[in-house]
């Protein structure tokens, strides 16, 4: 046997490739049934649990439990569950294979270059000194002259200069996309219980999501409350803070225009905004809305969302809303009524 | 995974390893020894100790499984040791273990290198490790030949008969499966309690009928003529016939199924890297005790000579794997260990032998040392791997006082308490233990053998119902479960590419084009399909 290594990468690869379609039950299971938490750590692997599968055999009735038997060519299923690791690009992987997402538009490509250096070639003349080389080519050199020669037991390495052998940088230039995304919550409403489960993972998932596609160190996730006045927040608040009374919504993207604008170049930023509210506001708030989204947001925003949560009959903003940006490219408009509308809410945001 | 070659300090352990070995007079097959870290050996654990493997979903699951257990700590990444027995054998050290324990592990190799070699059952095979190789690009080859899904759903058909393996049964192959290079094992003449017909040549009609007026005898050897004319028409026809019932069914089935090039390659690797298990389980606790044997006495004579230090925590090392567990928990290491112990004092002491046993005087016997001076005790000891198995083992040498000293009727009181053990089967307890009734014990590991905790399944009928593959369920009141019993039957009807069925406890199953049948029926004893087959007769009509 040669040295190679004993890996079982091959049929890691043939499990991952079938297992997908019982992963999409648990993706399913996880999107809607709140294990999105678990995507508060971006990049950080995701524990999937899911029914073991076993290949059927003649066992006895009484081992294991009860658990359907397999559809025959496949495994059949155990009671026993099985949990492994997901790496987080893998997850949003199948979560944009299952939900049938697009990457996100990225602009401002070319401008903001992240710079590294990769070590792929190697000289006589530099900094790091490659030793496995080195000691190579000396030993090579050594035999060659006969300084080294086990057999009369003289075991001397000389390395001369011409052995060094140095590990050269190579600058390597890639892209850098940066974004910021916008969070807009109405706290007048009452934001508890079933809202704030439903809020929150779609929050979550939204989080996940730029993440997933910009690299966690890219993004900016910036979080803004209003009820009668509008004032952002740190995300850990933003489903803390207590009802002060009135709504007034307008207020709320009036001040996440200035801080784009303010604080953000359009040229080189990718912009996002997602309200969360019931829709329960005054027509001429929602006017204003109209107005600042046509003026501020959609000129220079890749994407707003603007979402109804447990609306009742006398929510309105939606209706208003759609008057004006009936089937917008940029600003979609989704309704969270219950656990099942979470996946159709997302699809609604960010699909193509 | 690299060469103990490169480990200057391991490769000198080596050599002092198989120094004492020889010095003990072990007789070892090749042993290769090869360095592997944590990820690779827990790639070989799931690839059943070869190298490669093809790929299958099966070992992916568990590969998966196992990292996310070692990742979240409720598994130790520390193997210590894994071989492939063969000539040659592979050895394999995890280059996270220290300088002793490397030590110990060799040591340790050493004795299930012999054990294979010697034992009754014939394990040791030339180039093991590299017919598998072969194997595997075998089934690389079979692979692309047969499309990925295809292949996958073969492979997990198969992986469903996998269980279905018994190379040493008194009913495997050689036994049940008469072919046309197999007549002899096979033959009726074989067969235990078949009256041997006496020869009568040259055969007249009319000088028999002269010579031998008995009717019954003519009837008899006509007969017999019918069965061998039955028998050779099958043989012609099929290239096998079944004689008797059929344990090996995977092994029946790699042999006869019909299959492409392909399959049949998938077949022989998963019958040919299951086949050693069934050895396993029938000589772990000679082997494991064999190994730990001669790893005592190597590893002593090592520390000795100061080529490996840490007594104390070999000490500790070895009194854990050592440690007696329940007889239901068979420990192999702790009462292999000690019952090898036990045996070499037996011999020392000359106590196996017909004036000991036939001593009624319990004073004298108790007081017995009297040894052999033409037997020498491990001379003795090697004969017994050689011609016994687990059972033949623990029923020879496992007394009752055995049971009590080796603590194999001690269970942790919470055990018992979750066991339900009744108050009446208890002897004595004390705050942590419960001791059971030492009587009964030994039967209770005998048991073990017969059934080794799997369901009997033997292959009785390959032509039942036009062609049918016909299995029987011998029932240990114990019922299968049901629910697997149509997949399963499925993945066998791949196999066969014809109708299989089941016979489990007055229930006949059966899996035909794609359509599964459940048929309440009068299921024969296991002894009367016997007796059936022995007469050539159909083991089961309906």
């Amino acid at each position: 046997m040669g040295e190679e290594k004993i890996s079982s990468s091959e049929s890691e690869g043939a499990f991952n490739e079938f297992i997908n379609e019982q992963l999409e039950e648990v993706l399913d299971h996880i999107i809607n049934e709140g294990d999105v938490d678990m995507l508060g750590d971006s990049g950080s692997d995701i524990i999937v649990e899911m029914d073991d599968i076993q290949p059927p055999k003649f066992v006895y009735g009484d081992e294991g439990g009860p658990g359907a038997g397999g559809g025959g060519l496949g495994p059949g299923n155990d009671s026993k569950r099985i949990r492994f690791s997901l790496s987080f690009d893998r997850f949003m992987d199948l979560v944009a294979e299952r939900l049938s997402l697009p990457n996100l538009v990225k602009e401002g490509q070319g401008r903001i270059k992240e710079v590294s250096y990769e070590f792929k070639t190697f000289g006589q003349a530099g900094v790091l000194l490659d030793k496995k080389r080195t000691f190579k080519r000396a030993l090579r050199s050594s035999i060659g002259t006969g300084t080294y020669r086990p057999q009369d037991d003289e075991y001397e390495v000389l390395i001369r200069r011409r052995d060094r052998r140095y590990k050269l940088p190579e600058r390597v230039e890639k892209p850098r996309y940066k974004a910021v995304v916008f969070y807009m919550g109405d706290i007048s409403y009452s934001t508890y219980g079933e809202r704030l489960k439903l809020e929150k993972r779609v929050v979550n998932f939204i989080h996940s999501w730029l993440n997933y596609n910009y690299g966690p160190d890219n993004v900016d996730h910036r979080f803004v409350v209003h009820d009668s006045e509008a004032y952002e927040v740190m995300a850990e608040q933003f489903y803390d803070i207590a009802n002060a009374g009135g709504t007034r919504a307008a207020i709320a993207f009036d001040l996440v225009a200035q801080i784009a604008i303010n604080e953000y170049d359009p040229m080189d930023t990718n912009f996002y905004g997602f309200y969360f509210g019931d829709g329960e506001i005054f027509e001429d708030d929602a006017k204003e809305i109209i107005h600042i989204l046509e003026k501020d947001f959609r000129p220079i925003f890749n994407r707003i969302g603007v979402v109804e949560v447990k609306p009742s009959s006398i929510s309105h903003l939606h209706k208003c809303i759609a008057d004006v940006f009936d089937d917008d490219s940029i600003i979609r408009l989704g309704k969270l009524t219950d656990k099942g509308s979470i996946i159709d809410v997302i699809k609604v945001l960010f699909g193509s | 995974m690299r060469t103990i070659r490169t480990n200057p300090e391991l490769h000198h352990l080596e050599q002092r390893v198989l120094h004492y070995a020889k010095e003990f007079g072990r007789d070892l097959p090749e042993m290769r020894f090869y360095i592997l870290d944590a990820n690779e050996f827990s790639a070989l654990l799931e690839k059943d100790v070869y190298p490669l493997s093809p790929a299958n979903i099966w070992e992916g699951r568990n590969i998966i499984n196992r990292r996310f257990r070692i990742e979240s700590g409720q598994e130790s990444a520390l193997y210590y040791e894994v071989v492939q027995t063969g000539n040659p054998s592979y050895a394999y050290l995890n280059d996270t273990n220290n300088a002793m324990t490397q030590a110990s592990v060799m040591a340790h190799v050493v004795g299930h290198c012999e054990f294979s070699q010697l034992n009754v059952l014939r394990d040791m095979n030339p180039d093991r490790t590299e017919f598998v190789m072969h194997l595997v690009r075998k089934v690389n080859m079979g692979r692309s030949q047969m499309g990925e899904r295809d292949y996958l759903a073969y492979w997990n058909a198969v992986e469903s008969a996998s269980p279905l393996i018994a190379p040493n049964s008194q009913f495997n192959l050689d036994v049940a499966v008469q072919t046309e290079s197999n007549t002899g094992p096979g033959s009726e003449q074989e067969i235990e309690g078949e009256q041997s017909v006496p020869c009568r040549m040259p055969y007249s009609s009319t000088l028999d009928s002269l010579l031998n007026q008995n009717t019954s005898d003519s009837n008899e050897l006509f007969q017999h003529e019918v069965l061998q004319k039955r028998r050779h028409e099958t043989l012609s026809r099929k290239g096998f016939k079944l004689v008797a019932p059929c344990q090996d069914v995977l092994g029946f089935l790699s042999h006869h199924a019909p299959a492409s090039r392909a399959e049949r390659a998938v077949l022989d690797y998963i019958y040919t890297v299951h086949t050693p298990h069934d050895f396993v389980v029938r000589t772990q606790i000679m082997n494991e005790g064999w190994a730990m044997y001669w790893e005592k006495k190597i590893m002593l004579e090592l520390f000795r000579e100061e080529s490996v230090k840490g007594i104390i925590d070999y000490s500790k090392v070895f009194s854990s794997v050592c440690y007696p567990r329940p007889y239901f928990m068979r420990n192999p290491y702790h009462l292999g260990y000690h019952m090898w112990n036990h045996v070499e004092q037996l011999y020392r002491d000359g106590k196996v032998t017909l004036d000991y046993l036939e001593e009624t005087d319990l004073q004298k016997k108790e007081n017995w040392k009297r040894p052999n001076v033409t037997t020498d005790p491990i001379e003795a000891m090697g004969h017994l791997v050689r011609t016994t198995t687990d059972y033949e083992f623990l029923r020879r040498f496992l007394s009752v006082d055995l049971v009590e000293e080796f603590h194999l009727n001690r269970i942790p009181r919470s055990m018992a308490r979750q066991a339900g053990i009744k108050a009446n089967d208890v002897v004595r307890e004390d705050e942590r233990w419960v001791w059971l009734n030492p009587y009964p014990i030994k039967d209770e590991m005998l048991n073990f053998f017969t059934h080794f905790h799997r369901p009997r399944i033997y292959l009785i009928d390959a032509d039942f119902l036009e062609g049918g593959l016909l299995m029987y369920h011998r029932d240990d009141q114990r019922a299968l479960r049901k629910e697997w019993i149509k997949p399963t039957m499925k993945n066998l009807n791949l196999i066969w590419k014809g109708p299989v069925y089941l016979l489990s406890r007055d229930t006949l199953y059966g899996y035909s084009a794609n359509r599964f049948q459940e048929k309440s029926v009068k299921i024969p004893r296991f002894r009367r399909v016997v007796e059936r087959m022995r007469e050539s007769e159909k083991p089961f009509t309906l």
